[in-house]
């Protein structure tokens, strides 16, 4: 009796298996099960507070469709340009004047003439202050996507993130060099850019300084296109570069440290002239999830303008 | 940077060591290339709070660590075999089965196995561009040669699937014959569905259901845990349920075993019939004898064979033929049957062309699934024709595996109504898995 009642309870057990398999198997109906491959973003998003060493002091609205590119000139003036049009607030933000152009602006600089340097998918145009058109210069390729241009007294840097690849061209739009280019010899790794975010600065002693996004770091060349520094690591924690590719966007401060911005997790934080992180200006709870195109620019008081795409918003923080 | 490169001079030899140094750096290169190969790009970050999703197929190994397996494995066949057919001692099979277990199981997280290998070498049979990998392939082929020469010692003390539930027999009882001859049909129908979904691309159903190796590799999810325990459990009662009542691969090494020249036998010498051995086998897998003292005359067993003859085509047939009216049923378990099945329920269309039909599908329209047919760019016609060329695959897939089924049965029929006679005690050369217990009992000894 007894060795029956195993007997039945191990078969019982034993057809139970093959049925959960069997059941599985065939079943047409589909578990309510959750992707097991979910990136739950929510708990990165959250920062410890106590890091923010900034406070969100002024927000400007421009009226134009979509704003892209900022940028800080003359007297602390920040220009927003966008889709169409630009725009020029004071430092109070105050609306300080506007002009209209065809196109969408994806970047733009001032030089110290106070001219306005507006990248365009795959060409430059140059306005005065009022907006007259001073230049136009030729197409770079069909493949170009201008995401960022920068100047220094003699050069224009353009950053094209669709041919992957950093231009060197003179105030009128000769071409000069090509920075960036895969080159072993030259210790050179090449530019990873996934997605249309390839920022450019130059640094406080004028020296080039390209976010290499696809490897989560900044990378410092000279003007002939020599690598000489990098840093930057992959993490979700704040102290590092969260997602395929970030940051997105990057600024200088008067001391050379780096204000940077991401995407994926929406934040806007500091790090030392050397690459330590140093605090959080805008934590993802500052933006709307999803936000990409965190362009920054800084005034010479060191306050940090971000423009959010996605408020529609010019952003301006102070430290507190 | 100059490249700077080492040439000896002209009639020195070169020292011995360089050419230590060249063995090492080449060894390293080779243990390390498919690693490095991996790291191309900066990978995202997932140390933060994500858990990793538990996969089928754990990280591949190097090359070289997948011809030290083989090597390991064929070593292990040989020390096993030895132990039991030379040194008959259980003890030392007991401790190669923990070594198995500790290395099969735990170190090389039970993959490849060689009860999987059957996926692999089918598909490869089957899709010409499925590359099957040498390691794998000797994975698949090793035990069963074995097996044909001195029966199931990779059951015995190298397989960890056997090794973990050999630990779990606590309380085995003897099933009767005719539960085991109907519980035997199940490897054959496990061994059919694996060889036809590998076969047409479908899945690989022996490691979907693999029931140890989320044991193995600490990350088995609470329903595989289950899954797990409850056949364990079952295990202690009816010893090593997965290998007599499941495993396809336990099919071919019963088949291969039956071959076998060189077979554990219960006892070294003559039987003296003592009968000590008969309840020992926690398998059933020991064979009464069988006297008769009237045996079936010839015409009797010319007429059955007769009988046979006619019988075995004609299940086959019947059998055959059932599964290919399951067609539908089977290619129901493909992705890309299913994918066509939830496209034509949000299309709602009650027939889409090429066979495909609606099943009652209801999908929604957010399903992962659907989301990645939108991403992919494909039309509807494209999904549809795709479903319907493997429907047409399950057609012919479905007849073998009915007619494989039907011969098995028909096979297992025959066995039992064609009188064997014995007059010793010995193992069944199919089920014996070799494990030396029947031997402690055996007073006769070498």
């Amino acid at each position: 009796m007894k060795q029956k009642i195993f007997i039945i309870t191990g078969l019982v057990l034993l057809v139970g298996v093959i049925a959960i398999m069997l059941a599985d198997l065939f079943s047409s109906k589909k578990a309510d099960k959750a992707n097991p491959y979910d990136y739950k973003m929510g708990e990165l998003r959250k920062t410890d507070i106590t890091c923010n060493g900034y406070i969100e002091q002024l927000t400007i609205k421009p009226a134009l469709e979509e704003i892209h590119a900022v940028a800080c000139g003359s007297g602390d003036r920040i220009y927003v340009a966008g889709k169409n049009g630009l725009e020029i607030y004071q430092v109070n933000g105050k609306p300080d004047g506007n002009f209209r152009f065809e196109g969408v602006a994806s970047c733009m600089a001032l030089d110290k003439k106070g001219r306005i340097f507006i990248g365009m998918q795959d060409h430059v145009e140059v306005f005065d202050q009022l907006g007259k058109p001073c230049n136009k210069w030729k197409s770079i390729s069909t493949e170009s996507l201008l995401t960022c241009i920068a100047l220094t007294d003699s050069y224009v840097y353009l950053a094209d993130a669709g041919k992957k690849i950093v231009y060197r061209y003179d105030m009128n739009g000769r071409l000069i060099n090509r920075i960036g280019e895969k080159d072993p010899q030259k210790n050179v790794p090449g530019f990873i850019i996934p997605s249309p975010y390839f920022d450019l600065g130059i640094g406080k002693k004028g020296e080039l300084w390209v976010a290499n996004t696809g490897r989560h770091s900044l990378e410092q060349f000279s003007s002939d296109g020599a690598l000489n520094s990098a840093w930057g690591e992959a993490s979700m924690s704040a102290d590092g570069f969260c997602g395929c590719c970030n940051p997105s966007h990057f600024a200088f401060l008067s001391d050379g440290s780096f204000v940077t911005s991401e995407k994926g997790i929406e934040r806007v934080k500091i790090y030392s002239p050397q690459g330590k992180y140093v605090c959080m200006v805008a934590p993802p709870s500052a933006f709307v999830e999803g936000t990409k195109g965190l362009d920054l620019a800084v005034d010479s008081k060191d306050r940090i303008i971000v423009l959010d795409p996605e408020k529609k918003q010019v952003r301006i923080f102070v430290k507190k | 940077m100059r490249r700077i490169k080492s040439i000896p001079a002209k009639g020195l030899k070169t020292p011995a060591g360089t050419t230590a140094r060249t063995f090492i750096l080449t060894f390293f290169s080779v243990l390390f290339s498919t690693a490095m190969a991996v790291r191309r790009f900066p990978k995202p970050e997932f140390e933060t709070n994500y858990i990793q999703p538990s996969t089928q197929i754990p990280v591949p190994r190097a090359e070289l660590l997948a011809y030290l397996d083989v090597f390991v494995l064929l070593v292990s066949l040989s020390i096993v075999t030895w132990l039991i057919l030379k040194k008959r001692s259980r003890l030392w099979v007991f401790a190669m089965s923990v070594f198995s277990l500790a290395y099969f199981g735990f170190y090389r997280e039970g993959c490849v196995c060689s009860i999987g290998a059957i996926q692999n070498v089918s598909l490869a049979l089957f899709d010409n561009t499925f590359v099957l990998p040498l390691s794998v392939l000797l994975f698949f082929i090793l035990p069963l040669v074995f097996t044909a020469f001195f029966g199931r010692t990779f059951c015995a003390a190298v397989c960890p699937f056997g090794a973990m539930q050999d630990f779990f027999a606590f309380k085995p009882q003897a099933l009767s014959s005719r539960l085991n001859t109907v519980l035997g049909i199940l490897p054959y129908l496990y061994l059919g569905l694996a060889v036809l979904f590998a076969a047409t691309g479908t899945d690989f159903i022996i490691c979907r259901y693999d029931p140890f190796v989320g044991i193995f590799r600490f990350n088995a999810s609470f329903g595989m845990f289950l899954f797990s325990g409850i056949l364990l459990l079952s295990g202690v009662f009816i010893a090593r349920p997965y290998c007599r009542f499941l495993c396809p691969y336990g099919v071919l090494l019963n088949w291969t075993s039956r071959f076998s020249r060189r077979h554990l036998t219960i006892t070294p010498k003559e039987c003296i019939q003592c009968r000590l051995c008969e309840h020992s086998c926690p398998y059933d897998a020991i064979e009464v004898p069988v006297t008769s003292k009237s045996p079936e005359s010839r015409p009797v067993r010319v007429r059955k064979m007769m009988i046979l003859t006619v019988f075995v085509p004609f299940i086959v047939l019947v059998f055959g033929y059932a599964g290919s009216r399951m067609q539908d049923t089977l290619a129901g378990v493909d992705s890309r049957v299913k994918l066509a099945k939830e496209v034509m329920a949000l299309s709602g269309k009650q027939d889409a062309g090429y066979g495909m039909q609606d099943a009652g599908y209801k999908m929604q329209d957010d399903s992962y699934e659907i989301k990645a047919y939108k991403a992919s760019g494909k039309t509807e016609s494209q999904v549809y024709s795709e479903a319907s060329a493997v429907v047409k695959k399950f057609y012919i897939g479905g007849w073998l595996f009915g007619g494989f089924i039907g011969l098995a049965i028909a096979l297992m029929i025959g066995g039992r109504i064609m009188p064997v006679y014995r007059t010793d005690y010995v193992t069944s050369k199919g089920r014996c898995f070799s494990c030396l217990r029947c031997v402690d009992y055996c007073p006769v000894k070498s």
